[in-house]
């Protein structure tokens, strides 16, 4: 018991007044008995485990999705999110970690095994017969949607084009994540535009998984490796002063703060790479104020629901893609208080929690169907949250990066490419 | 102002931080709100507390709180923020803020009598005085003579019906107390009452527990509730319930989290939004620059720096409102030696600097406890004020429970003074601009 220091967090937990304003806006607490509710199993349960107890005395609390909105509306600062996972890891080592959790939590290698023979890979995963068994011998859920692996991953599209692509004395370094390097290079795509269309030379280092997905699910010691080896690989960029950009809100919520915090990783490199990581609409917004964003939109006549995900609201840098993309003409964005879509990362591939999952999503997936009929695409940062969007309103759900480089006419968001 | 893209950042978002966004962006200001967490509207029961007990005489409840609090108050009190504010500026304020909540859908009315206190049933069957309340607590007046049946549900915490009519019927009120099952409610076994009225939204659910309602109540009784009336569809649950039960049916508050203030908090920052106010929470500021004198205008606040997951985040605009809330807020804060402190902008303080100054002997005092009524010093302006009465900043305001020289709670006039000190500020805001 015990290996994990509740340094951080401690002091915070004799700020809780009981006052249940976490418990109230808990999305999950909200649709299932399985989950008491963040200060049940948080600030209260957490009396019970401090050093000689012998069992962690909540098991409910491996129902938290990690949301984070108890942390969001905690008057007094109360890190629930942060005492709520590290729970969960001790948990973990009492009881061990299935083995469909230890998949989930090595997506990154799982994604580059299919991306070896993508066709074969998406075959082999994406039938009926395959996903019922999965479901029912690996207890992963059926109805999540999976993601495709695209035919070439991000970096050889960045090889192949490599002649193509501007040389220039600014330079930023780009951090893609998993999900852009093997399911969704266009992301990676139009990312790499909007960062030409300004100017600047995109470097793209080596690097590997945030490891969230092993935070997650609670793999505490494999995630304090990948964590290290993306110290490794991208602190020299920091130390060198170059920004280090992210689409991926999740992943670089994980680089800045996550990892360190909860892996006590608070050396020098780490704090030299969390001031240097930036979440690329925080980083245009900075652009913006110094009088050096691109302006020469043109019009996207559409209505587009918005959801800020959960951990990109956890960044509390307030919502700078709704700021740069309101700058776009005749857009119509509509933006969703919905506080979670439910899937959270890899809780929606949980059979067990699949339908908590859809449940939680009712809430946006709602406010989705009343902004009309004439809506054709929905937007959110986080991928995981993007496919379960999709899944719960048959709709398209596209990143804002997606949408800025294509008011900048530079890609075509119905072919997810460049133009 | 000043060529800012925000005119007004309000730091708070409970009761005195929205009204002062409302009032500063109803004014034609460009304004942002950024808070902590949410504040004071989930604690509280809802209500508009004006003034609630003199501390001369501390078991009659006041009866006309608007005449006492700028007459006798004002004279004997003349720091007091009532006394600061005046008649005109109070009165324009609690009529904005019942124009606001009819706007909302989320009407707040008063006593029969108006300028009268009201006096409604609290969770364990005490009387409070408040001076206005939402819709659904009105039916609760305990100067209206019909009889009640109160209602609870078997293992829903913190509403224990046969407790509130006990305790009602000892001072002569006609009550009675009924429990009801559980899932009448809902399938869950357990829940809040935020998730029992969000339930409620669903008119199959409402139907189950009105059918349940007619059965139970007598003719000419009122019906007393947990506030569980709907939470996004409030409007429709009560009018629902009233016109099919065909009974006055009430809300009697409980412990936080407050379902009522749940209700107006999410109207209004809906309101704030489509008036282009963003209101973000988990926002903390964590410190402040200023600039010195120049024109002789006294120094200003520079700039404010929040939190974020790496680097602080700046936030400039032309001028500020400091609403952080007291010592529950988090507006103040303080170590074991005694000492406290405002937070953001280290604002002078009225309050003993020593713990055992705190506190007078007394536990239950009706003087209070000297710790609860120190805070900022304001002007009439609501800028704050050093020991030499000078204004500290020319570009910050401070309202709500940081202001010097009240006692919210002992008083009860956390709402009121909220309310009206928001409003203060951000007129004092939108006339500097």
């Amino acid at each position: 018991m015990h290996t994990e220091s509740w340094q951080s967090v401690g002091p915070t937990l004799d700020e809780c007044i009981k006052c249940n304003i976490c418990a109230s806006y808990c999305p999950v607490a909200a649709v299932t008995d399985l989950f008491p509710g963040p200060k049940f199993v948080g600030p209260q349960a957490q009396r019970f485990r401090e050093n000689g107890q012998p069992h962690s005395p909540d098991h409910s609390v491996d129902y938290c999705s990690g949301c984070r909105v108890c942390n969001e509306v905690c008057p007094t600062g109360v890190r629930i999110t942060e005492i709520n996972t590290r729970a969960r890891a001790e948990l973990a080592e009492e009881h061990g970690i299935p083995l469909r959790n230890r998949m989930l939590g090595r997506n990154d290698v799982l994604a580059k095994l299919g991306s070896i023979v993508p066709g074969l890979a998406n075959f082999g995963l994406h039938n009926g017969l395959s996903r019922t068994l999965a479901d029912s011998v690996m207890g992963i859920s059926k109805g999540a949607k999976l993601p495709r692996w695209a035919n070439d991953t991000f970096a050889k599209w960045m090889k192949k084009t490599a002649e193509q692509r501007l040389k220039s004395d600014k330079k930023v370094v780009y951090y893609h994540g998993c999900s852009t390097m093997y399911y969704e290079p266009f992301i990676g795509k139009a990312t790499v535009a909007v960062f030409e269309h300004h100017g600047y030379e995109v470097i793209v280092p080596e690097q590997g998984c945030c490891g969230l997905p092993l935070l997650n699910n609670a793999e505490f010691p494999e995630a304090r490796k990948y964590h290290q080896r993306n110290l490794d690989w991208l602190t020299p960029y920091a130390r060198q002063g170059y920004p280090i950009v992210g689409t991926s809100s999740s992943c670089t919520l994980t680089l800045k703060e996550e990892a360190p915090e909860m892996l006590d990783m608070h050396g020098p490199e780490a704090h030299e790479l969390t001031m240097a990581v930036w979440d690329i609409f925080e980083w245009l917004r900075e652009l913006q104020e110094s009088g050096q964003l691109q302006t020469d939109f043109r019009p996207l006549p559409m209505v587009l629901p918005y959801h800020s995900p959960c951990q990109y609201r956890a960044h509390r840098i307030g919502s700078p893609s709704l700021e740069i993309m309101s700058l776009i003409p005749e857009l119509d964005i509509r933006e969703s208080h919905a506080r979670c879509c439910g899937g959270a990362g890899t809780y929606v591939y949980k059979k067990e929690k699949y339908q908590i999952a859809m449940d939680v999503g009712a809430e946006l997936f709602d406010f989705v169907k009343e902004q009309g009929a004439e809506v054709t695409m929905t937007s959110c940062n986080s991928e995981t949250c993007r496919w379960h969007i999709e899944t719960g309103t048959d709709l398209p759900c596209r990143h804002p990066i997606e949408i800025l480089a294509a008011a900048y006419g530079l890609y075509d968001l119905d072919t997810r490419d460049l133009v | 102002m000043s060529g800012h893209s925000i005119d007004l950042l309000v730091i708070g978002a409970g009761w005195s931080g929205l009204m002062a966004a409302y009032t500063a962006a109803n004014a034609g200001l460009k304004v942002q709100v950024i808070a902590k967490g949410l504040g004071s509207m989930h604690w509280a029961a809802g209500s508009i507390d004006l003034f609630g007990y003199a501390p001369d005489a501390p078991d009659t409840p006041i009866h006309r709180p608007l005449e006492y609090v700028t007459g006798k108050l004002a004279k004997e009190q003349p720091q007091h923020p009532y006394a600061l504010l005046g008649k005109d500026r109070l009165v324009a304020a609690l009529d904005s803020f019942v124009a606001l909540t009819h706007e909302l859908g989320l009407s707040y009315g008063g006593a029969a009598q108006p300028g009268e206190n009201l006096m409604l049933p609290t969770a364990v069957g005490a009387a409070r005085p408040t001076y206005l309340a939402p819709q659904a607590q009105l039916g609760g007046d305990l100067g209206r003579s019909e009889p009640m049946v109160i209602v609870g549900f078997e293992g829903l915490r913190d509403f224990y019906p046969q407790l509130i009519a006990e305790n009602l019927a000892k001072q002569g009120i006609q009550a009675r107390a009924v429990l009801l099952p559980f899932d009448v409610l809902t399938d869950r076994r357990d829940s809040n009452t935020v998730q029992q009225a969000h339930g409620m939204d669903d008119p199959a659910r409402r139907s189950r527990l009105i059918s349940e309602l007619k059965k139970l109540a007598k003719t000419g009784e009122r019906i007393g509730l947990p506030p569980i009336l709907g939470l996004d569809d409030h409007a429709a649950v009560l009018f629902d319930m009233q016109s099919q039960t065909g009974a006055t049916v009430f809300e009697i508050a409980t412990l936080p989290p407050s379902v009522p203030g749940m209700r107006l908090f999410k109207a209004w920052r809906n309101r704030l939004n489509k008036m282009g106010v963003r209101v973000d929470s988990n926002m903390e500021v964590v410190s402040a620059q200023s600039e010195p004198s120049s024109n002789g205008a006294g120094p200003s606040v520079h700039l404010v720096e929040s939190a974020t997951s790496a680097r602080p985040m700046k936030h400039r605009a032309g001028g500020y409102v400091l609403a952080t809330g007291g010592i529950m807020g988090g507006g103040f804060n303080s170590d074991h030696e005694g000492h406290v402190w405002e937070t953001i902008f280290d604002l002078p303080l009225t309050t003993p600097q020593a713990r055992s100054e705190w506190f007078n002997p007394v536990f239950i005092n009706p003087a209070g406890h000297p710790v609860f009524s120190g805070g900022v010093a304001v002007n009439e302006a609501m800028q704050p004020l050093d020991g030499d009465g000078e204004v500290v900043y020319s570009n910050l305001w401070v309202a709500g429970d940081l202001l010097a020289h009240d006692n919210p709670i002992l008083q009860r006039s956390l709402e009121g003074t909220a309310i009206a000190t928001g409003f203060a500020a951000a007129k004092a805001a939108a006339a500097a601009s």
